[in-house]
């Protein structure tokens, strides 16, 4: 099956979780995400400084809730979204595969992926679930 | 050493005039802006023939809006350009028309914000980088989780966030230019439909449509015109910036607001105890909590406290959004910031009938825009 946002992750081998796609900056040496072909936003090197690198997909949950209104397009509520810390420093709201009663401050989630169907196409997209029920 | 505004020319406001916002409809854009154009020049006391350039701030009604109106009501050659600036449009607008003011290149500018509920078209559709959620750039999706943060770590509750709705709502409902016009209990704005978390859609910033202007003029214009020097609100700052590289969870429109709200503070010569009336970016109750610590109005964390306290209310320290705000006055992106102009000046003039605050002597004017940019402005009535 196809990945929803192959720009943004990729299965891992046993294709039980999702590895997301950042960049690390061979100037600075910061990291970041989403992996960008246009430079690297923490000092403002070129693209040509900037390669992929792999993060496990752990995240450290800083805050969540339940969306009740159509606020974008692409989704169909209610979905759960949060914030989360996919690495030091870098902080990305994120979609769980649970409801909010499944979930806890500072639990660690874990990207893996969820089929959805989009366009007419069944894809796997990236979902976060708590990592104890991987 | 760059120079700030109050260091060049001053800028006084001297008319200003709005077309009531409303829901999308089939009003003709030139409709809008021409009646808040004829407005402002009633109130100034000016003709058209008068006004040297036009900021036009606005987002959805296509390229070249400026002389597709103004041929309407006089092709007099005057310099036109147009800003789109999302949210804050109508801001720049006025900005670019105090800055050619206070720098001496013309001595009447016009901004004036109008708009229709457009396509909504955004530029980070086109940055080609997906998110992780789709609600990643929904800045209310962002607001409705510091929410939820809030809530446990200062005890902020849904009641709270319900009672800014609440207030601008009934601040609104005697303001003929709003789009709400309708008072309303705390209860309602309670258990409107819920949008995002807590946040319920009396909270939130309507869709529409609608006109502000707003004529700046230097003295030079002041003598020559004959124009009423009793009426006329000085410009003492203007002041804009952008968001830098995010810290932790603060949202990055909160660091950019508070940065410029200091900063044109500064270059205004005050402090937020001096300010009787302020127009900020409510476009989800939240957010009216957050800015009214960001501005110093009242220390960090103790918004909510601010709030329920009355102190932000008309007849309180400094009146909050007495217009309304973009919850309740409304927010159709190119007016909005023009729409605060109008607000303040009425306020300073001391001109705002039951939403009068009293003894109103300096009023800041403080937008966002998406990016997130922030533009503040400062006035004073002399
Ligand atoms: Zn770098």
């Amino acid at each position: 099956m196809k990945l929803c946002k192959p720009d943004l992750y990729k299965l891992s081998d046993d294709g039980r979780t999702m590895l997301l796609r950042a960049a690390r900056c061979s100037r600075c040496g910061g990291l970041s995400f989403p992996a960008a072909n246009y430079g690297c936003p923490l000092c403002g090197a070129g693209p040509e400084c900037c390669s992929e690198e792999a993060l496990s997909g752990e995240a450290r949950l800083l805050e969540f809730i339940t969306i009740h209104g159509k606020v974008a397009p692409g989704i169909t509520p209610p979905i759960v979204v949060g914030e989360a810390e996919l690495a030091p420093g870098i902080i990305e709201e994120i979609e769980l595969a649970v409801p909010e009663e499944a979930l806890t401050l500072d639990m660690i989630v874990q990207a893996v992926p969820i089929p959805i169907e989009r366009d007419e196409e069944s894809v796997l997209a990236c979902r976060f679930i708590p990592k104890g029920a991987l | 050493m760059p120079v700030t505004l109050r260091e060049l020319r001053p800028v006084h406001v001297i008319g200003v005039g709005m077309h009531r916002y409303q829901f999308p409809s089939e009003t003709p854009y030139i409709h809008m802006g021409l009646t808040a154009l004829r407005a402002a020049l009633t109130d100034a006391g000016l003709e058209f023939q008068a006004i040297e350039s036009a900021h036009v701030g606005t987002t959805g009604c296509g390229m070249a809006a400026g002389r597709v109106m103004f041929r309407h009501i006089g092709s007099t050659g005057l310099a036109v350009q147009q800003i789109e600036n999302a949210s804050a449009s109508g801001s720049f607008a006025f900005a670019n028309a105090c800055l050619e003011v206070a720098s001496g290149v013309r001595d009447v500018a016009l901004a004036i914000g109008v708009d229709k509920y457009g396509d909504q078209k955004r530029a980070v559709t086109k940055e080609g980088i997906n998110r992780l959620s789709d609600t990643a750039s929904v800045p209310l999706v962002k607001y409705a989780l510091l929410c939820r943060t809030l809530a446990r770590e200062k005890g902020l509750s849904a009641e709270d966030l319900a009672r800014v709705g609440w207030k601008n709502h009934n601040n609104a409902s005697t303001n003929p230019f709003a789009q709400f016009q309708k008072p309303r209990t705390l209860e309602q704005v309670l258990n409107s439909t819920r949008v995002a978390g807590d946040l319920t859609s009396l909270q939130c910033t309507p869709r529409g449509e609608g006109a502000a202007a707003a004529i700046v003029v230097s003295d030079d214009a002041m003598r020559s015109f004959g124009l009423n020097a009793a009426r006329a609100v000085r410009v003492l700052s203007s002041t804009a910036g952008s968001e830098t590289l995010p810290q932790g969870r603060e949202p990055g429109s909160v660091i950019a607001a508070r940065d410029v709200a200091l900063r044109t503070y500064r270059e205004a010569g005050i402090t937020a105890q001096d300010l009787d009336v302020v127009e900020l970016h409510d476009a989800f109750s939240i957010e009216e909590i957050l800015y009214t610590e960001a501005f110093g109005l009242c220390p960090e964390g103790h918004g909510h406290h601010y709030l329920r306290e009355g102190r932000s209310a008309i007849g309180g320290e400094c009146a909050v959004n007495s217009s309304g705000g973009l919850i309740a006055q409304g927010h159709p992106l190119g007016p909005t910031g023009v729409g605060q102009i109008h607000e303040i000046v009425r306020q300073l003039r001391g001109e705002n009938g039951d939403r009068q605050q009293a003894n109103a002597r300096i009023g800041m004017a403080h937008m966002i825009g998406l990016g997130s940019v922030a533009i503040a402005h400062v006035l004073r009535k002399d």
